[in-house]
């Protein structure tokens, strides 16, 4: 069964057509990259398969069920763009919330996730108090914490300095290891090199989908950002 | 000094609170609002004051019969000053007791041959009362009526020779002890609630909604139902704890009369706090920031204080503006927290003003729960 099952989905802001009949699937245990400059539709994509948007055409499938449906949320992470975490809180808090509105009441899970992003030693310290690193760290926790079967990431790595991105795909590549479908967003190319397939979008389509080698060799070229130019040139001439 | 920058920088200041339309909307025409409810508010004239009037003299035989209570009575009922029924003693305590009158005077059967014998005119009068403001009005206003009246009196008994007055005052709610403030804190108590709920809550939620916790919350199974529920009890939590000092505040410190239940004034406050949460709720998605979230205040707490009746009785309201009071959540708790309060009114008492308040929850349960459901992301 694949994790996600978008089919010929269209998204409308006013007269924005912001997704134009995009397809996509997902399978248990991979890293998927959505590649694409901004404004490409990939944040809309994203919510509208946690059903924050309701597109007007197409299904969306999550986990075997028809989106938006609530009760699939427990089994879904989604880390916004930016880290959406409650200041005044410490971090145990945070995760703690979190986790108790996806029925996760267990404490040893909230010490797992802390620990999983290496910030145990601040437990008690107020959200306020950290660094940006840490937030995003503290962000990538709270998404975590009730070992969901899917995670959605938008642009995780924005504004996160070299070392911890290394981090982070660390962690996503541990997370898939344990089974777990990653759908990370990004538009930096030299992340796309470590998932495991790519999708790359544009204008609220998908242009081409495969792994970084097969896209290279399906567009003839020898990185990435070539091959994104040719396909996007391919489907300027289509539309 | 550099009066071109200066310039430069003065006119950025004023283009930016002219392109905020809502800020110079502030600024310019709420004032206004305010003024002219307070203006035609203070120029208000009290309401008629209605006394009812039990006369059983029985009067006296001298050459000719003297019936003091009749010609006084009259003299009431033709002063014009305020409005004097006369009525027998059981109606007199029934229209007492629901409010139709402020205050009835009794004259005894022995009243002429009292007044002959101690040659003092004395008026047995029990004030409604729990109108502190009203009850002292309508005592000076007694007194000078009486020296009227005995004049008029005096003519007819001693012969011109002037009678002393006297008026012996009884309080069927609250006594002369009760003074302005007490008529005021169990509106002020409301009015504390209502404003700290409504900006703690309006100012969460913005933060909710800014920090993009919400669109996380609405990415998790919870409904935005739950979202407003959890938002009411926490902020009740507050509301109840802040009830209680003021009350605590008010009885123990300013010393304050009551004679009503307590539990009463948590369940009338527990009704406002709840409207005030979801009222927060709804009026913040039109909010962009913390500022903007202060500028309702005036529009509105400060109409509701002026119309609610915390200072001006509703009922002495222009006719067009009464609807308008009669919307807003604060008036019907005024109504509910002043009766339990002063004249010890139960729940089953106020059912009106209940029922307004739980009416108006309805409502703006429905415009909160919206807005926690499509809130912008």
């Amino acid at each position: 069964m694949n994790t996600i099952e978008i089919e010929n989905v269209h998204k409308r802001f006013g007269n924005i057509h912001a997704l134009r009949g995009l397809s996509l699937s997902t399978r248990k245990g991979e890293i998927y990259g959505l590649l694409g400059p901004n404004g490409a539709g990939k944040s809309t994509l994203i919510r509208t398969i946690v059903g924050l948007y309701t597109p007007e055409e197409g299904t969306v499938t999550v986990l075997g069920k028809q989106m938006p449906d609530r009760n699939v949320l427990s089994q879904v992470g989604y880390m916004t763009q930016a880290s959406a975490l409650y200041n005044e809180l410490t971090v145990w808090q945070n995760v703690a919330f979190f986790a108790g509105l996806m029925d996760c009441n267990d404490k040893s899970a909230i010490a797992a996730a802390i620990d999983f992003v290496g910030l145990s030693d601040r437990r008690q310290t107020p959200v306020a108090q950290l660094s940006g690193g840490m937030r995003q760290r503290l962000s990538l926790a709270t998404v975590l914490v009730h070992k969901p079967d899917l995670i959605l990431l938008d642009e995780p790595t924005v504004g996160v300095d070299p070392q911890l991105r290394v981090q982070f795909w660390q962690h996503f590549r541990r997370l898939a290891e344990n089974g777990v479908t990653l759908l990370v967003s990004s538009h930096v190319m030299d992340e796309a090199e470590r998932c495991d397939r790519l999708g790359f979008v544009r204008d609220g389509r998908l242009l081409a989908e495969g792994s970084a080698d097969e896209l290279r060799e399906r567009a003839g070229t020898h990185n990435l950002e070539e091959a994104f130019l040719v396909f996007a040139g391919e489907a300027a001439h289509e539309h | 000094m550099n009066t071109k920058r200066i310039g430069h920088l003065a006119r950025r200041v004023v283009l930016q609170v002219v392109s905020d339309r809502r800020t110079l909307a502030l600024i310019l025409v709420v004032p206004v609002i305010l003024l002219t409810v307070a203006g035609v508010l203070i120029r208000v004239e009290p309401g008629e004051i209605r006394i009812g009037v039990v006369n059983e003299d029985e009067g006296v035989s001298l050459s000719d019969s003297v019936v003091l209570g009749d010609r006084l009575t009259s003299v009431f009922t033709e002063i014009g000053t305020f409005e004097a029924v006369q009525m027998n003693r059981s109606e007199a305590d029934a229209a007492l007791d629901e409010g139709e009158v402020d205050a009835v005077i009794y004259l005894p059967p022995t009243f002429t041959q009292d007044v002959m014998s101690t040659r003092t005119l004395t008026l047995n009068v029990q004030f409604e009362g729990s109108n502190p403001m009203l009850a002292e009005r309508l005592n000076s206003m007694l007194e000078r009526v009486s020296g009227q009246a005995t004049n008029t009196v005096a003519s007819a008994s001693t012969g011109g020779i002037a009678l002393d007055t006297n008026i012996e005052a009884t309080y069927l709610h609250g006594g002369p002890e009760f003074d302005t403030l007490d008529y005021m804190a169990p509106a002020l108590i409301g009015v504390f609630v209502f404003l700290f709920v409504f900006i703690l809550t309006s100012i969460a939620f913005l933060r909710e909604r800014l920090a993009g916790t919400l669109e996380r919350l609405r990415a998790t199974p919870i409904r935005p139902s739950e979202i407003i529920v959890g938002y009411m009890m926490g902020f009740l939590v507050f509301a109840l704890l802040q009830g209680l000092i003021t009350l605590l505040f008010t009885i123990l410190v300013l010393n304050v009369h009551y004679t009503g239940n307590l539990l009463n004034v948590f369940i009338v406050e527990t009704l406002l706090a709840i409207t005030s949460v979801n009222l927060g709720i709804f009026l913040s998605t039109f909010a962009r920031n913390e500022f903007q979230v202060l500028q309702f205040i005036p529009l509105v707490v400060v109409t509701q204080v002026f119309l609610g009746g915390v200072f001006w009785e509703v009922s002495a309201m222009p006719d067009w503006l009464q609807p308008v009071a009669y919307l807003m959540p604060l008036t019907h708790a005024n109504i509910a927290l002043r009766d339990i309060m002063l004249t010890g009114a139960t729940l089953l008492d106020e059912w009106q003003p209940l029922l307004a308040m739980l009416a108006i929850i309805v409502a703006v349960i429905a415009l909160s729960s919206r807005t926690a459901a499509q809130a912008r992301i």
